[in-house]
């Protein structure tokens, strides 16, 4: 009785050492994949800034109104800001590689479907940031132009030009991802036309001096004659 | 390897070898005052430059209107019914042709390619636009660089009394003040300029901006006064353009020569940083004081826009001016009178805070530029208003008390411009 | 048809005989003094017995007519333009018989001879002027022309603005003015008598019976005074030149007369008549504008005087020069072009004479070599007879600090040795300073050192009058500008029947690169005339040539 108690409590306790002893080396390995990501992912945050600072990233979206953006909503530069985001996605990977190093089949699955769908949350993210560039830039464009060409209600136009590009953006992304295609397509033929004057109206402040020449001569025949414009400014 | 000399162009110079003085006319789409121009200009070397080697030199802009064909046909038949001598050598024409997306920047530095090459002790550039240019304006412009040793030489025009408010109320005070050189005309149509220049101008690695599409005088008059160039004016006379003359829009202007203007404060940063004081440069030729033409400038409409216009964008300016310059312009805009009144120092800070924030930009730089239009507005009916009764001499006295301020005011750019955000 | 360089010279010069009329356009002139080219007898006078001793070197010069300036007896105040007997020798220069045995020994050598005929005056020592003078009823007197009013003709021009006021001299003896339109010691003959006219023909007939070749009537255009006009190339002067043309051409056929007329082209050239007045004239514009080019590096000047040229008939020719006897004249040219001129070529005051510059060719171009040849290219390879004026072809120098226009007639530098081999006299005796600076002085610049060198000015003068004399093209043939479109070359075609030469001509002292249009000739070989290499074959295309400063070639267009 003590023998076999002796004995299934061994065979338990070996058993227990055998899956401990198969286990610990996997949990080694991922606390040593997680470790080495970090590492790995803090090295690359410091060569993507150092990259960034030197082709001078910083002026270049500063030129597109990006920055503008992060600024409003008190994010740090957009160099700082590319560089944490590789260290968070490099770092994750990692975390999720470690996961899968300890062999566990539902786990497993679970982290591939994550590793499908990564691709096109990164897209789509992408996606809604130029997107919102986009529509700031074109707003703020069309604000500019039709105040200068003393056109009614600047900001309205403005505004409307912003919306329609921001909602097209979203759309977009949500398609993405995947999400509510049904809703996707019900927004977007809604917006269709809304969608179809942005364009329009981006493109013509594309080729803003025409665009603004058409303007000008469309609403300020008179001003021609008698305004600013009647003399060199030279 | 990229060349902009096309082996046409090659060939012409070849065929020249060198000349004393070179005279190029930028030309697009110029078909009626074109011959007028060229003819001027030969006559003015014949008559001016006897005995030197001097060449005629056009740069089009793929005119469609046959202008460079009328250049090449244009010669003068009897040069002593215009008082001038008989050429003693042949006057070779060279016909070049730019992009016109290149704009200025095209014709300028083929001209100075060509002063290069040809080793031109003295070059000039005139516009075809001008209906007013005389053989004399050669000579104005070409002699002091030619015999006084001069390197740059930018022109004094008598124009209406209103012509010119852009360069009368930010170009030029600017310029005085940040490159401490009092230059009446810094964006000029006619400018002349030493050989030595032209090499020095030719080396700068500017040539692909886009600035340099509609500013590239501008940008030269800058270089010239940052690389410590001898620099002058000569008075030209009276500058009427042509019936047909195109005039830019002014927020084509605006971005054209303000753009330029700013854009050069930053090539030149550590050259004007260091400048305290405001000097004047060599003047050439005699002034005459007379006012021409006349013009009607709709004050009260402008002053309409500027209201609207600042009200409307007052968040753009946010970004780019500081809060309490910023009341201030609002607050002129939103007077109850049907006029405001925009002092000196405040125009002055509002237009060191727009190069401020162009240089650190805080946004797209078009945009920036535009979004100064509504505010000058303000400051152009302000100054329409103050001085609508005012004899020249007065205008002069006022123009120099806006360069004053702009000098008094240079610490506040440097503290704008340099200091941390 | 094609005349090989190797052609020996004497048939070159056999040529050239009185049985083709049109001898004298195929002639290189050597215009020479014999008082300053050589002195046999140690009197320190040149002379025509020295000069006959001389007659091998022009010969290998390979000149044809000798030109001599007046060797007649002459008081000698304007270089022996001043004559007191129209049919002796100055005894300073020999006596008739050495004239005899002179023309004889040029013969001989195919050398033909031109000589003096100062037809509108003569030297107040004249014995002429001194009957006329005497007396007003003198049977002489309408030998000259007389006035008591000295504003007659007021609008004749004073040529000598330098030294006369007046074209009108007073005669203190007749108690008249006289007229003169040189100096006032040379009274104009009076040509409205019918006289002097036959006194002038017995003049020519008593040289030409001699065997003179040629005559170069001086000063032309003046013989004729009428009220109301300029005096200048009058109707009545050319009905003069056709008498005396008509008369040689009757009894002395082949005989030449060259026209002195200092005048633009247009006008010269009515002194060729329907080919029935002189045979040659000078082009005196053409010269200040070889001048003028060359300073300025452009071939404007050339091309304009070529072009405002008219045609001459058949039978004339131009005669063509750098520089003569007188001073580099300046008449023929524009204002701006004459201060131009002055001062690139003249800055120093003493340079310069009348209207014009008293240099000798060498130091008018800073003894550039270079520039030297290429004047000389541009001279022999233009239409015209050229005249190479003595000394130059060495390279001589001047001496401006001699009065008048004496600078240029010092004694030609024969060697280095005593009086440049002029003479045996001792210096002071000689009838001019011999150039002796350290630049130009006989010890640097004489025949015998340059003789020795292939390679001297001396030898390449006679290389390229050889070359010229290859071929009539030179001599007769049509000029066609090409005009490229670098205007620093001179580039152009002369065509002779089946000859075709082209030249091109750098007139920048930098290397220059020049594109020619010679489709009209493509298929043919150009072969460089000095070396006699053949060039890339002619194509459609431009042709392209690189030139060193002051470079010219001449091609012969050969179809092969």
């Amino acid at each position: 009785m003590g023998d076999l108690l002796f004995k299934s409590l061994t065979e338990t306790m070996s058993r227990l050492s055998d899956m401990v002893a198969s286990f610990l080396p996997r949990l080694i390995a991922m606390a040593i994949i997680i470790i080495a990501g970090a590492i790995v992912a803090w090295i690359l945050k410091v060569v993507v800034r150092r990259i960034l600072r030197l082709i001078k990233f910083d002026q270049l979206s500063e030129t597109t109104g990006f920055t503008r953006l992060l600024t409003q909503s008190a994010l740090p530069s957009p160099a700082d800001l590319l560089a944490r985001f590789v260290f968070w996605v490099a770092w994750f990977a990692f975390l999720l590689l470690g996961l899968n190093a300890l062999g566990i089949e539902a786990l497993n699955n679970e982290i591939g479907r994550f590793f499908d769908v990564l691709p096109q949350i990164f897209v789509a993210i992408l996606i809604l940031f130029v997107g919102v560039v986009i529509a700031n830039f074109f707003g703020r464009a069309t604000l500019l132009g039709a105040v200068n060409a003393n056109a009614p209600s600047p900001r309205l136009l403005s505004s409307m030009v912003r919306f329609v590009i921001i909602a097209l953006a979203v759309t977009m992304a949500l398609e993405r991802i995947g999400l509510g295609q049904g809703v996707v397509l019900m927004a977007f033929s809604i917006a269709f036309g809304a969608v179809m004057f942005g364009l329009a109206l981006a493109f013509g402040l594309g080729g803003r001096d025409a665009a603004r020449r058409l303007l000008e001569k469309r609403f300020l025949e008179d001003k021609k004659k008698d305004d600013d414009e009647g003399i060199s400014q030279l | 390897m990229d060349s902009i000399v096309s082996d046409e162009f090659l060939r012409q110079i070849t065929a020249i070898g060198q000349v004393d003085v070179l005279v190029s006319v930028p030309t697009a789409d110029n078909r009626h005052t074109i011959e007028h121009a060229v003819n001027a200009v030969q006559i003015g070397l014949a008559k001016y430059f006897p005995r030197e080697r001097t060449a005629l030199m056009n740069v089009d802009a793929q005119s469609r209107d046959g202008t460079p064909e009328i250049v090449r046909e244009a010669a003068v038949r009897d040069f002593q019914s215009y008082l001038a001598p008989t050429p003693l050598r042949s006057s070779p024409i060279i016909t070049a042709s730019c992009h016109p997306s290149l704009g200025q920047a095209g014709a300028l530095r083929l001209t100075l390619t060509a002063a290069d090459l040809l080793r031109a002790k003295a070059c000039a550039i005139v516009s075809p636009d001008v209906a007013s240019l005389t053989p004399e304006w050669i000579d104005a412009l070409l002699r002091p660089i030619y015999r006084e040793g001069l390197d740059q030489l930018t022109p004094i025009y008598q124009r209406h009394r209103f012509a010119g408010l852009l360069v009368r109320n930010i170009l030029a005070p600017v310029v005085g003040a940040v490159y401490g050189y009092e230059i009446e005309e810094p964006a000029p149509d006619e400018i002349s300029f030493s050989g030595v220049l032209a090499c020095h101008l030719l080396a700068q690695d500017v040539w692909q901006e886009s600035f340099m599409r509609s500013g590239a005088l501008m940008w030269l008059t800058t270089t010239a006064l940052a690389g410590n160039f001898r620099v002058g004016q000569s008075f030209l006379g009276p500058k009427v353009f042509a019936a047909r003359h195109f005039s830019p829009s002014l927020a084509e202007t605006m971005q054209s020569a303000v753009g330029a203007l700013f854009k050069s404060m930053e090539e030149h940063q550590a050259f004007w940083r260091q400048r305290t004081s405001s000097q004047a440069v060599p003047l050439f030729g005699f002034p005459v004081d007379v006012e021409i033409g006349s013009a009607h400038l709709n004050r009260k409409k402008m002053f309409e826009m500027f209201r609207s216009g600042a009200n409307a964008i007052s968040s753009i300016l946010a970004e780019i001016l500081s809060s309490p310059t910023l009341d201030a312009v609002l607050q002129a805009a939103n007077t109850a009178d049907d006029h405001c009144y925009f002092s000196d120092e405040l125009w002055t800070k509002v237009v060191y805070e727009f190069a401020a924030s162009y240089h650190r930009g805080v946004m797209n730089r078009d945009h920036l530029l535009q979004a100064l239009i509504p505010v000058y507005r303000g400051r152009i009916s302000s100054y329409l208003w103050e001085n609508r009764g005012a004899h020249l001499e007065e205008l002069r006295k006022r123009r120099e008390v806006l360069h004053l301020e702009f000098e008094r005011m240079k610490p506040y750019l440097i503290e704008k411009w340099f200091g941390e955000t | 048809m094609h005349h090989s360089l190797s052609m020996p010279e004497t048939t070159l010069n056999a040529r050239i005989t009185y049985d083709d009329p049109l001898w004298f356009k195929d002639a290189v002139l050597y215009e020479l003094h014999v008082r300053s080219f050589q002195d046999s007898d140690g009197d320190g006078i040149g002379d025509f017995r020295g000069l006959i001793e001389r007659l091998g070197y022009l010969a290998d010069l390979g000149v044809n007519i000798l030109w001599l300036l007046p060797f007649y007896p002459s008081p000698l105040k304007d270089d022996g333009y001043d004559i007191s007997n129209f049919t002796d020798i100055h005894p300073s220069y020999g006596t008739l018989d050495d004239f005899r045995k002179f023309l004889e020994e040029a013969h001989r050598r195919r050398l033909y001879v031109l000589t003096e005929l100062v037809l509108n005056h003569t030297s107040d020592q004249h014995p002429w002027f001194q009957q006329a003078r005497a007396s007003r009823d003198n049977p002489l007197r309408n030998y000259y022309v007389w006035s008591d009013d000295r504003e007659k003709y007021p609008g004749a021009r004073i040529i000598f603005t330098d030294t006369e006021a007046s074209n009108w001299a007073w005669d203190p003896i007749s108690k008249q003015y006289y007229w003169h339109r040189f100096f006032s010691h040379q009274p104009d003959l009076n040509y409205d008598n019918p006289e002097v006219l036959e006194e002038i023909w017995r003049v020519m007939k008593f040289w030409l019976d001699l065997g003179v070749d040629a005559f170069r009537l001086d000063a032309v255009p003046y013989l004729i005074e009428r009220a109301g006009t300029n005096c200048e190339n009058l109707p009545e002067t050319h009905a003069v030149l056709r008498t005396l043309r008509s008369r040689l051409e009757r009894s002395y056929p082949g005989r030449f007369l060259l026209a002195e007329a200092n005048q633009w082209p247009t006008d010269v050239r009515a002194y060729f008549g329907d080919g029935n007045e002189c045979h040659v004239a000078f082009h005196f514009p053409l010269m200040p504008r070889i001048f003028m080019s060359v300073r300025l590096e452009d071939r404007k000047p050339i091309v304009e005087i070529m072009e405002r040229t008219p045609a001459i008939p058949e039978n004339c020719q131009w005669a063509t020069f750098l520089r003569n006897h007188d001073e580099l004249t300046l008449e023929m040219v524009t204002d701006v072009e004459r201060d131009y001129l002055y001062d690139e070529y003249a800055n120093d005051r003493m340079m310069r004479l009348n209207v014009g510059i008293r240099r000798r060719l060498s130091p008018l171009l800073e003894n550039d070599r270079r520039r030297v040849e290429l004047l000389n290219g541009i001279l022999l390879s233009f239409p015209g007879s050229p005249v190479i004026y003595y000394g130059d072809e060495i390279g001589m120098g001047d001496n401006v600090y001699l009065g008048d226009r004496n600078g240029v007639r010092t004694p030609m530098q024969w060697s280095g040795g005593w009086n440049a081999g002029f003479s045996t006299a001792d210096p002071e005796k000689l009838c001019m300073p011999i150039v002796s600076n350290a630049v130009y002085g006989y010890q640097a610049v004489n025949v015998e050192s340059q003789r020795r060198s292939l390679h001297s000015l001396l030898s390449w003068t006679t290389r390229i009058i050889r070359i010229r004399k290859s071929t009539r093209v030179f001599s007769r043939g049509t000029l066609e500008f090409l005009k490229p479109q670098n205007h620093h070359v001179l580039a152009y075609v002369r065509q002779y029947r089946r000859d075709i030469v082209l030249a091109v001509n750098n007139l920048s002292s930098c290397a220059q690169a020049v594109e020619l249009d010679l489709s009209q000739f493509h298929g043919l070989i150009p072969i460089e005339m000095f070396g006699g290499n053949p060039f890339p074959r002619i194509d459609q295309r431009p042709y392209l040539l690189t030139l060193g400063p002051y470079q010219f070639f001449w091609f012969r267009l050969r179809q092969i």
